[in-house]
């Protein structure tokens, strides 16, 4: 037993030596004497020379001039890859979709083809009937009760409001704590679905949403105020539109456009979802640089072209571009944007 | 679309053939290593050992590699390469990440992105990578030398030392270039941090400075070579080879599926190289592969060929008549109204959860492969599969042969071959024999001894878990896919597969961590002998086997015996595994992925 004990521990040595030490030494010192680059990262330097990000991670855009890349579960964070894990049966996933989509969202055919559906989700909504009973915002939180929870708890001021909606309906608290006697001191988070029962009844067609006001003094305030248009309606009601209207033919958005990668740092995007996104990009270049739209769209077109490649050179998936590298060419080109 | 997957397979059953010679040379010591590492060899050498005393070495091995795990782990803090200051995890999951790196099973309760420094992820991670795989490969070349008739199997550290310096190290030296070339990180460096292109996209921090962003690096390239061609599975980040950095390019994506396939494809035709059957491994070899297929095509067909069922219409309105205690009668009914879609392009099939630069079939290839071959490197994000597509690799973990993990795979295909043979015997009415050796009673008991374990270690604390808050407090998805999350978890933990539905909440992290998931304790030491038991006993019990086997017998080959190496074999050995998989897993498949296919769509919410 003592021979078997002594020898494990000399294997273990030995392995340890071997493979953690000497073998990853060897591979360093090749990448580093042919790879160097990559071997550190594959790092990108931007336009003052500094280092902006890797090639291989994805990193965020939001304004109109850059390409986007998909959206990340992880926010970006390069060291705390994540995904989802939403499965294709949670209502979760069809959430987050439907609320990207609801600003963007174009029709297809029909007297408004091309135009914005967004205008007319706002209409819809101001109308405050689904499936024909009135109160949408009430019949949502009915439906999504985790959303409507989720709603109060993303913001310090949205769980405030509902503190003060609370203090000021006395009698609906009561009644509620009579209803649900296992939570005698309710919290926001637990009132959700009843504040916006009630919300929808005082306010029809109005949504509680944060709205900036500059006051006389210059300084500006942002307050929890009913809305009945803007990108909250726009984004957390198309769901329900589209299910009052299932017939009107939209746009498809590309797939990848809308779904979160698997590690949350996806560097690529579809080269129809740049496609996708060309419009955007190119008009805001053109605005910035005051030059011909046409033109711009042209040259960002090429420069897409001569980004792009498939896996397998087209075997086994399509043409993907990198979003980072693009945008640093569209940096380099057109200047700060 | 089925270029990927053809082109992995044949490529892998090409280099199987001469690499599964190259490995039959080693372990029939045929081989001799240049002096220094020879003379070490001799060193480890203890004499023959008969199946005892190979077992014990076997068990003494691993405890040391289990006290070693911990020790490493546990020292994190205080030891070098860690300029993030990674702490010490908590206890439940360094015992929990101890046992699951030593059992080959590398189930993650931990994200290494997060949680680990670069001297946890080599003197950890890369020690067991090559050890624990080691260990499984050297119990089925115990087995095989058993069942040739041999009292002296040879010695286990002899073995070791074989498999590790002369089989595994090589080859992942070999692909280690490959990935290095194709950008994967190779530094002992540990982060980066970087203000990006648009430097307030990120958000802002507290003192409202633009957000910096953290990119950690670390010794990929060497680390994800043996994490593959070991059935590991472990990653250097929390997801794994989806990551960018551990699978940059279509080509390591290709690499890294090949490296996981390879030895587990070697190990059925060394089986049938050492034993002098070669057409009887070709045979098994055959059954697998066919199996491995259907699943990888089911994957492929229910995932990439298919929209997101969650984005798309669905135009029955449909109603349920649900038990309702306060309702009359007991019944209600629970009408669902119909659903339009929302307006996306899925040509490309479900993305949700997908990485687009392996191309789009790879991710449910990936998914079908690394539970066939037991690996548990994810490619894709499990949790997200659509509901059929997630059977796939359920069916894999469940069944636990097809290919399945460095060696234990081929030992749990040779007790399914042991009771098809007897079934068959059954049949017929004759002694049933495999190698021309009567299967007695022992065998048999023995035999279903290994077999039992993995469903009961799967099916009771799946019941246990899904019965109280431990599974319920952990599920991130409602209905049966919160079902279908902890029946994965422990179906993973069970078969030493290491992937997982990574919604479930599972992760302590630090030991000074003021907001753990509520029921990490429960799962770490739930999943930790899981891992244990089902890796132990389907390696000792077939030993016995083989050990009270090989004495026996040999009868003579006559007219009444069954012909372990023709088309009616592989039947009956494809028809055992099936039937059996089916009667024990099919129930619980109802209550997870079926019932969600089936069930109301979307769920919930």
């Amino acid at each position: 037993m003592m021979r078997y004990i002594s020898k494990s521990v000399l294997l273990l040595f030995l392995a340890v030596v071997i493979c953690c030490g000497i073998y990853p030494g060897v591979v360093w010192a090749i990448g580093h004497i042919f790879f160097p680059a990559k071997a550190e990262g594959s790092l990108l330097k931007g336009p003052d020379g500094q280092v902006v990000g890797s090639k291989l991670i994805a990193q965020p855009f939001t304004k109109d001039e850059y390409f986007w890349p998909r959206p990340s579960a992880a926010s970006y964070d390069g060291s705390a890859s994540t995904s989802s894990a939403i499965a294709a049966s949670n209502y979760a996933l069809r959430d987050r979709v439907a609320r990207q989509l609801g600003p963007i969202v174009k029709y297809q055919s029909g007297p408004k083809a091309g135009q914005l559906v967004a205008p007319d989700v706002e209409q819809w909504f101001q109308q405050d009937h689904f499936q024909g009973a009135p109160g949408i915002v009430a019949q949502w939180a009915d439906m999504h009760n985790e959303l409507a929870t989720a709603w109060v708890n993303a913001d310090p001021t949205h769980g405030a409001y509902v503190d003060a909606w609370a203090k000021a309906h006395p009698d609906t608290v009561a009644q509620w704590i009579k209803s649900n006697p296992s939570t005698p001191q309710p919290k926001a988070a637990d009132l959700a679905v009843v504040f916006f029962e009630n919300f929808s009844k005082e306010n029809p067609g109005r949504f509680p949403s944060a709205v900036t006001h500059t006051g006389a003094d210059g300084k500006s305030t942002t307050a929890i105020e009913p809305v009945k248009d803007g990108s909250d309606v726009q984004s957390i009601f198309f769901d329900m539109w589209r299910q009052d209207h299932p017939d009107v033919a939209l746009q498809n958005v590309p797939g990848d456009f809308v779904t979160t990668s698997a590690s949350g740092l996806d560097p690529d995007i579809t080269l129809e979802s740049a496609e996708f996104q060309l419009d955007r990009v190119a008009s805001k270049w053109a605005a910035d640089t005051k030059r011909d739209p046409a033109t711009v769209r042209a040259e960002i077109e090429q420069i897409l072209q001569k980004n792009a490649s498939a896996p397998f050179d087209g075997l086994a998936g399509e043409k993907l571009v990198n979003v980072l590298e693009v945008n640093l060419e569209l940096r380099d080109r057109y200047g700060a944007p | 679309m089925w270029f990927l997957p053809v082109a992995i397979i044949v490529f892998t059953i090409i280099v199987a053939f001469p690499l599964s010679k190259y490995m039959t040379k080693i372990m029939e010591g045929k081989y001799r290593a240049p002096g220094i590492v020879r003379w070490i060899e001799e060193r480890l050498d203890t004499g023959e050992q008969d199946w005892k005393q190979y077992t014990i070495a076997l068990l003494v091995f691993n405890t040391a590699l289990f006290i070693y795990g911990y020790v490493i782990l546990s020292l994190q803090p205080w030891m070098p390469l860690n300029p993030l200051h990674r702490g010490l995890l908590s206890p439940t999951t360094i015992f929990m990440t101890a046992i699951s790196f030593m059992t080959n099973t590398n189930l993650q309760h931990y994200s290494g992105d997060q949680h680990f420094s670069n001297f946890s992820q080599i003197f950890f991670c890369i020690a067991n990578f090559f050890l624990s795989a080691a260990v499984g490969l050297c119990a089925l070349t115990g087995i095989i030398r058993l069942f040739r008739g041999q009292k002296k199997i040879g010695n286990f550290f002899v073995d070791m030392w074989r498999v590790v310096v002369y089989i595994f190290l090589p080859v992942a030296f070999v692909v280690s270039l490959v990935f290095v070339q194709q950008g994967m990180p190779m530094t002992y460096r540990s982060a980066y941090q970087v203000n990006t292109l648009e430097p307030t996209a990120m958000g802002a921090t507290d003192s409202g400075q633009a957000k910096q962003q953290t990119i950690v690096v670390g010794p990929l390239a060497a680390f994800v070579p043996q994490k593959m061609l070991g059935t590991n599975g472990g990653g250097f980040y929390g997801m794994n080879s989806a990551h960018p950095m551990e699978n940059p390019t279509a080509l390591t994506n290709f690499f890294t599926t090949f490296a996981m396939m390879i030895f587990p494809f070697c190990l059925v035709l060394m089986y049938g190289r050492m034993l002098g059957r070669f057409r009887h491994a070709l045979v098994i070899f055959a059954v697998m592969l066919v199996m491995f297929i259907g699943t990888i095509v089911w994957a492929i067909g229910f995932d990439t060929l298919r929209p997101n069922p969650g984005l798309t219409a669905h135009p029955d309105a449909r109603t349920y008549t649900i038990a309702d205690a306060n309702a009359p009668g007991g019944k209600r009914l629970l009408a669902l109204p119909a659903v339009a879609g929302l307006p996306v392009d899925q040509h490309l099939g479900n993305l949700e959860g997908k990485e687009m630069r392996f191309g789009t079939s790879a991710g449910a290839t990936f998914a079908a492969i690394t539970v066939d071959v037991t690996c548990g490197a994810v490619n894709a994000e499990h949790d997200s599969l659509t509901p059929m597509a997630s059977v796939s690799p359920m069916v894999g973990m469940w069944l636990n042969c097809i290919f399945g993990g460095k060696g234990v795979g081929m030992i749990n295909m040779l007790l399914f071959l042991v009771i098809g043979i007897f079934i068959a015997g059954q049949m017929v009415g004759r002694t049933p024999e495999y190698l021309g050796r009567k299967i007695g009673g022992r065998e048999m008991k023995l035999a279903m001894i290994a077999l039992l374990v993995h469903p009961i270690m799967i099916l009771m604390p799946t019941g246990i878990f899904a019965a109280t808050t431990w599974g319920s407090g952990a599920t991130s998805n409602p209905g049966p896919h919160g079902f279908s999350q902890m029946l994965y978890q422990f179906s993973s933990a069970s078969a030493n597969n290491g992937s997982a539905f990574d919604g479930l909440g599972v992760t302590y992290g630090f030991y000074n961590n003021t907001s753990p998931a509520p029921e990490a304790k429960q799962w770490d030491i739930a999943t930790g002998l899981v891992m244990l038991f089902s890796r132990f006993l389907p390696i000792i019990a077939p030993i016995a086997l083989a050990a009270g086997l090989g004495m026996k017998k040999v009868a003579p080959f006559g007219p009444g015996t069954l012909r372990d190496d023709t088309l009616t074999f592989a039947f009956l050995l494809g028809g055992t595994v099936i039937i059996i998989g089916a009667l024990l897993f099919l129930p619980v498949a109802a209550l997870g992925p079926l019932a969600e296919h089936w069930g109301p769509f979307p769920f919930g919410g």
